[in-house]
């Protein structure tokens, strides 16, 4: 096999079989992670501190729009998660360091 | 307002990626991809194969799943909420008849690999002197044979949809997938340790740079890109539906889905091109390669019944989840419609695409002219009709901000909403247009006759959902609230 093809083969192997482990391996940790959330408090917060910040944005530019009642159910789902759970789904630290 | 019935959802998150895997990897993977590949500049073609993979395949599977687990309903019931209760339902329509009519005659194909399963386990291609081609020539000229076939196949996918979504096609899936991909691996170490095996390598994976300046290199890979991973036909949407609200999708039903369903086109690849070249076949696409080639190159080789056996179970095992999925997407649709039990919706499409799969199980040139029209332009007229409705109705921003980054492992930013709403649209519209433009001088009759075919469909589906709207249900406001 020429030197070239044996690179293009090695890189497929990897952008796609290591791209689909990886992708299974970690969702699947993540799912086991969400499954000890909830045995162990019920729920968990649904959303990053990112996806919660493009969730604000999106209500206060479409604030009385008829949708803008699931976007508020939402962040209220969240904001109740995020008061009565001790433990966190995402990664908030940044977050609460900013506050502190 | 639309009602939303009881739903299963996935047992597992395995059990969900298994099925949503094995629905996208189909015939196209093991009997297109290779060849495909070789065909277009090897390593060339797969660099714009994986630049079209995340750029369409990828967010667009993200968006069709994510609607479906925001709505929580199946075709209809899904365009019902988004345009609320009039003509535009009939879009939905559209798609699913695509759906049912691209079963009717995929229920062949896995007629055919039933067949070949059956003949691989009785050691038939391992008998001396034996001549694959005149069985492949018998079996094509025998109608009755493949009717009978088409109705077995059929008979499969009734039985393992009337178990349910968990009980059926979640636990026919984790089997399935991981014994295919068991499978092909094996068929891979035998291949490349055959004299004259890496050619077959060298072929698919040496990189002729020119090819990237081909147009044709490019069309080749968006349409390997789209059809493989089955965007916008509606499973997507139909799987993502029995997803629960914070589960994952980015990763799983976007990343995962693509990658994963084009990393089995790799193992076929690997598993089939070695074979081809060690024994001086022909590098060709379709069923010849499956079922004449490749059925006498395991008959040659040393441990042949084991190969053999090995290979056609697990295309077996590719089409049949992936013809499971098809008819889901009508099961669903025609359960939440007539609000009837699963079993009753599972009978009914079945029996339905059953009979319509008649035709093309008793001349190829039906199922040949069918795969013409749905791949040339039903397909992605059905892709184009719900990235529209997911980009512009529902609206990318508000789907990406309220489901699709809801319980997400990987966070998708604002770059994903003009993707689906101006980028796979517009790439749809373009990849419809080259196929009329290029068919229409060497097939003009086909050309037209199927075009036409769909013109009608749209204000044909339309007019229908426009007159069942006073009958069935009350108007729902676009974008519903999901129940």
């Amino acid at each position: 096999m020429s030197l070239s093809a044996i690179i293009v083969m090695t890189a497929s192997i990897i952008a796609l079989w290591g791209v689909a482990t990886v992708a299974l391996s970690y969702s699947l940790r993540q799912e086991e992670r969400k499954l000890a959330l909830i045995q162990s408090q019920g729920d968990f917060e649904p959303l990053s501190p990112r996806a919660q910040r493009d969730l604000e944005t999106w209500l206060a530019r479409h604030p009385e729009e008829e949708p803008a009642r699931e976007v508020r159910e939402l962040i209220e789902l969240q904001q109740q998660a995020m008061q009565h759970n001790p433990q966190r789904f995402y990664d908030w630290s940044t977050i609460d360091e900013a506050r502190q | 307002m639309t009602t939303t019935i009881s739903r299963e959802q996935w047992g597992s998150r395995f059990g969900y990626l298994m099925a949503v895997v094995g629905a996208m990897v189909g015939a196209g993977n093991i009997w297109r991809m290779p060849y495909v590949t070789g065909e277009n500049g090897g390593g060339a073609f797969l660099i714009a194969y994986f630049l079209l993979l995340y750029l369409i395949a990828v967010p667009g599977l993200m968006g069709e799943t994510s609607l479906g687990r925001h709505t929580r309903q199946g075709l209809l019931g899904t365009f019902r909420k988004l345009y609320g209760n009039n003509r535009f339902v009939g879009l939905g329509l559209v798609i699913l008849i695509f759906n049912i009519v691209l079963m009717s005659y995929y229920s062949s194909i896995v007629g055919w690999s039933i067949y070949y399963a059956f003949h691989a386990l009785i050691g038939t291609f391992t008998q001396t002197e034996f001549d694959t081609a005149v069985l492949w020539q018998n079996f094509s000229g025998n109608t009755a044979l493949n009717v009978g076939m088409h109705s077995i196949a059929m008979l499969m996918v009734t039985g393992i949809l009337l178990l349910g979504i968990k009980g059926g096609i979640e636990r026919l899936a984790k089997w399935m997938m991981p014994i295919l991909t068991i499978a092909l691996i094996a068929i891979a170490i035998r291949g490349l340790t055959l004299p004259g095996a890496m050619a077959g390598l060298e072929f698919s994976f040496s990189p002729n740079w020119e090819y990237l300046a081909r147009g044709e290199t490019w069309l080749a890979a968006l349409g390997q890109a789209l059809f493989s991973t089955g965007l916008g036909w509606g499973i997507a949407l139909t799987y993502g539906s029995y997803l629960g609200r914070n589960d994952d999708i980015p990763l799983g039903g976007g990343i995962f889905t693509a990658i994963g369903n084009t990393s089995f086109g790799l193992l076929a690849i690997f598993a089939v091109f070695p074979i081809v070249f060690a024994f001086g076949i022909s590098p060709t696409s379709g069923a010849e390669l499956a079922f004449v080639a490749l059925a006498s190159a395991f008959g040659s080789m040393t441990g042949g019944y084991l190969w053999a056996l090995l290979f056609f179970m697990g295309f077996f095992f590719a089409n049949l989840t992936t013809a499971i999925a098809i008819t889901e997407v009508g099961v669903t649709t025609y359960r939440e419609e007539k609000s009837t039990g699963r079993s009753k919706a599972v009978l009914t499409i079945c029996g339905i695409i059953w009979l319509l799969g008649i035709p093309s199980a008793m001349n190829a040139d039906i199922l040949g002219y069918l795969d013409f029209v749905v791949g040339n332009w039903g397909l992605p007229l059905a892709t184009f009709i719900i990235m529209i409705a997911i980009g512009w109705k529902f609206d990318a921003s508000r789907l990406r901000v309220l489901s699709l980054n809801r319980g997400a492992d990987l966070y998708i930013p604002k770059l994903w909403e003009p993707i689906v709403r101006f980028q796979i649209p517009a790439i749809m519209l373009g990849i419809m247009a080259y196929f009329l433009y290029s068919n229409l001088s060497q097939t003009p009759w086909k050309t037209v006759s199927g075009l036409a075919l769909l013109t009608l469909l749209i204000p044909l589906c339309m007019w229908i959902m426009s007159r069942r709207r006073d009958t069935s249900y009350a108007t729902t406001p676009s974008g519903g609230q999901p129940s």
